[in-house]
């Protein structure tokens, strides 16, 4: 069985909440584990973060696409952006190990959005950002 | 997100609720910032009643956490649930910041 889901936000922080409250419905309906559907929620929210913050040289208004997916045990979260081109496979994976005094700030993000899911893939397609995610979830 | 303000001794305990993510963060950073500003160098988060943190929230912790270091401070972290320490964990900060169970071990320290 599979099921998606299409939403369109707004490049406003404030919209995080929302995609947030939005995901867990669809994962609730699917009856995700809490583990995964934190994390799930976690991935979309940085990647979102990303976007909003730092992708558009103007202050107008832009849609961005998010379609997440769930089929079989394949969870999928798109992430589709007009904005400027970032791959953000480009940002260095930090080092976690460092203490306090020497931890850089920012540069977090990504990590987690890595870190939570099994895969993220970026291209750049007729002038889009598009971010793949993909998570394995038991079911 | 809700934050309380409390006071015990020379510790500035400070109680997050709900979720602290981008849009917020800015809040939680302003409201450290001026405790740091008024020269209070003892804080503890309590983080019982916080459902989620991203990224924007730990580098609110991270920030205070280095100015407080700074001038000899102390910052006490104090009972994560499980989603808001995994972040943590993967983050690499359980190792960086004094976590405790609950307040009442955190101001013992």
């Amino acid at each position: 069985m599979s099921d998606a889901l299409m939403l369109h936000v707004k490049n406003r922080l404030a919209e995080l909440q929302r995609m947030d409250q939005l995901v867990r419905n669809f994962a609730a309906r699917h009856a995700l584990p809490e583990q995964a559907t934190f994390e799930l929620a976690l991935a979309l929210d940085e990647i979102l973060t990303n976007v909003i913050s730092y992708a558009y040289d103007d202050a107008g208004e832009h849609d961005i696409l998010v379609h997440v997916s769930l089929d079989g045990c394949d969870l999928r979260v798109q992430i589709e952006d007009d904005g400027r081109p970032f791959d953000p496979l480009s940002v260095p994976t930090p080092d976690t190990s460092l203490p306090v005094d020497q931890r850089p700030v920012g540069g977090l993000g990504v990590h987690l959005a890595r870190r939570v899911t099994d895969r993220l893939v970026y291209r750049r397609e007729s002038g889009k950002n598009i971010v793949l995610m993909t998570k394995r979830v038991d079911r | 997100m809700d934050i309380a303000e409390s006071k015990r001794n020379d510790t500035v305990i400070l109680a997050l609720a709900g979720r602290l993510d981008a849009n917020n963060a800015n809040v939680l950073e302003d409201k450290v910032g001026a405790l740091l500003d008024a020269g209070e160098q003892h804080l503890v988060f309590d983080l019982a009643r916080l459902d989620y943190i991203s990224s924007a929230g730990l580098r609110v912790l991270l920030v205070a956490a280095k100015r407080l270091g700074a001038v000899d401070g102390q910052l006490g972290l104090a009972g994560l649930a499980p989603p808001v320490r995994e972040v943590f964990d993967i983050a690499g900060f359980s190792s960086i910041f004094s976590i405790y169970p609950d307040v009442a071990s955190a101001l013992k320290q």
